[in-house]
């Protein structure tokens, strides 16, 4: 068991330094930077919201497409480089279960997001924190209570955003799994996340139907998607409300998206273990 | 037998197998995991404003799903207002309809797409109808009025669901009053409507003075008088803003006009 759990490690640890040396990551990392940043830019068109809000969602908005991006490309690209180099071969050769494999993968994934997440939280809380410095100098009747913006919600944000990126980064290895080439694993795992996006629609419409075949359909398809609105909790975070997101809620929803990353995995490991490489 | 597992052994069969095994198990999951997902998804849902799929469906396949769904809300919004001011600046009144509709469920927490788009219904869409309709010159008044009122139906529309959303926030229940009064005239809904904002957290002092002003233009003097008095007791004195002075004068105004003798004047 210890040993399984080294070579998983060590899969994982080479996974997440070849991820970190392909351009593709740095160049996707510095675009989310620069996006965050240019917020303040992009605040020339806002008209509804006040600059923090505007530039906190714009963040949020950021760290969900970039971070989703990032997790079906680069668990794409990372599983399928194994299998097109030949390395794959090499590894499965010597005593490593496919499973201890996949997990590899899916670790050195998943430790890759939680850099990205967390370097674009910082980099978040940072322009936060100077432009609400900037207008309690220049607004201060606005700011008598303090600071307004809640520092570690944008942190407590980016980790729900991180699980997600998990269960995202899983159902793309599962994806892969099963499909012959970058492109297709690509398109279908992209497929999914707008479908898991869109998932509490069906469960709403069911809810409405009256009872019959159509309900049952669109309540096994609701069934077979994680709910991916559960992470999008942004709007709730940071700024004070008059009732916190309850930490029961926060653990609930991170406990969903372990289970749900530890599932797809086993379900790639379904597929992948009668594969011929 | 041979040729049994032979076609027990079949690629499509065992694939199909899988398939249905995932089904399966992917539907196992979701009751497996509803006790965890059904309170938090509770919880989210309580606390988050809707944003209904049907109302935005015009903009499907214009990447306003994706980036809504994904967190772009806001800056979605600020972007449509961009294209909501072409559409008046063309004075098309379908398109800047749908696009009020739009914007105000990207970004219900706006009250400025609310008040704004409320005031393009009910000021700016009746003359580009009047025009159409061949122009106020020749337009009969009962006409011009019948465009009016519908008009600002569709804004009291607007402002009554934007009220669900901030039930109290005086710049709603004041719009509404300032439609009656410089749209339609109807200085006795004006006059509700400025009582009622004056009374909410937060509202300017104007609301009060004006709802005391509408009490005199319907006749009701003795109303707006000791509305005033009541007014200037609560007023508070520091606050420019509160312009106690005018009130005062226009208590004196009234005690004029009502003839009260001086002993009892306040």
């Amino acid at each position: 068991m210890i040993d399984s759990f080294q070579r998983m490690r060590w899969i994982a640890a080479n996974t997440f330094l070849e991820a970190v040396r392909q351009k593709f990551f740095n160049a996707v990392l510095l675009l989310s930077v620069a996006l965050v940043v240019g917020s303040v830019f992009f605040q020339q068109f806002d008209f509804g919201s006040s600059e923090l809000k505007f530039i906190s969602d714009f963040g949020f908005g950021a760290v969900f497409l970039f971070g989703s991006i990032l997790s079906i490309v680069l668990s794409t690209q990372l599983f399928f480089n194994e299998l097109d180099n030949r390395t794959a071969l090499t590894l499965l050769a010597k005593p490593i279960h496919k499973l201890e494999f996949l997990a590899g993968k899916f670790f050195g994934a998943y430790a890759l997001m939680f850099c990205f997440t967390f370097s674009l939280s910082l980099v978040l809380a940072g322009l936060l924190f100077w432009r609400e410095t900037v207008l309690m100098g220049q607004l201060a009747e606005g700011f008598d209570r303090g600071r307004l913006i809640r520092y570690g919600d944008v942190f407590v944000f980016g980790f729900i955003q991180w699980i997600k990126f998990g269960v995202i980064a899983a159902m793309t290895l599962f994806v892969g799994s099963f499909a012959q080439t970058n492109l297709f694993t690509i398109v279908v795992s992209f497929f999914g996340l707008v479908i898991c996006q869109l998932q509490y629609i069906a469960r709403d419409a069911y809810l409405g139907m009256a009872a019959g075949a159509g309900r049952w359909l669109v309540q096994g398809l609701s069934w077979l998607f994680p709910n991916f609105q559960l992470f999008n909790i942004g709007d709730q975070l940071v700024y004070p409300v008059e009732e916190p997101l309850a930490l029961v809620t926060l653990g609930l929803i991170t406990a969903y998206g372990l289970v749900y990353s530890v599932a797809f995995v086993l379900l790639a490991q379904l597929n992948f273990r009668s594969r011929e490489l | 037998m041979s040729t049994l597992n032979l076609d027990l052994k079949h690629p499509l069969l065992l694939r199909s197998l899988k398939f249905v095994a995932v089904v399966v198990l992917l539907g196992a999951l979701a009751q497996v995991m509803r006790p965890v997902e059904q309170p938090a998804w509770e919880a989210v849902q309580a606390r988050r404003s809707e944003l209904p799929l049907s109302q935005i469906e015009g903009a499907l396949g214009q990447g306003v799903v994706f980036g809504v769904l994904g967190g772009f809300r806001t800056i979605l919004a600020d972007f449509t207002w961009i294209r909501l001011y072409v559409a008046w600046e063309k004075r098309e009144a379908a398109e800047l309809d749908a696009l009020i509709r739009l914007v105000t469920t990207l970004d219900p927490d706006s009250v400025y797409f609310w008040v704004n788009g409320a005031r393009m219904l009910a000021y700016d869409v009746p003359h580009w109808r009047m025009d159409d309709a061949g122009g106020v010159q020749i337009l009969p008044d009962a006409r011009q009025r019948a465009i009016a009122e519908e008009q600002a139906q569709q804004a009291f529309v607007l402002l009554a669901q934007a009220r669900e959303f901030h039930p109290n926030e005086p710049k709603l229940d004041l719009e509404v009053a300032q439609i009656y009064l410089n749209r339609l005239q109807d200085y006795a809904n004006a006059a509700k409507w400025f009582r009622q904002a004056s009374e909410m957290p937060g509202a300017p002092y104007y609301a009060a003075r004006t709802y005391a002003k509408l009490l005199r233009v319907q006749g009701l003097d003795q109303q707006a008088y000791d509305f005033l008095k009541q007014l200037h007791q609560e007023l508070p004195d520091g606050d420019p803003y509160a312009q106690k002075n005018i009130v005062l004068e226009r208590i004196r105004g009234l005690e004029a006009s009502l003839a009260i003798p001086e002993a009892l004047r306040y």
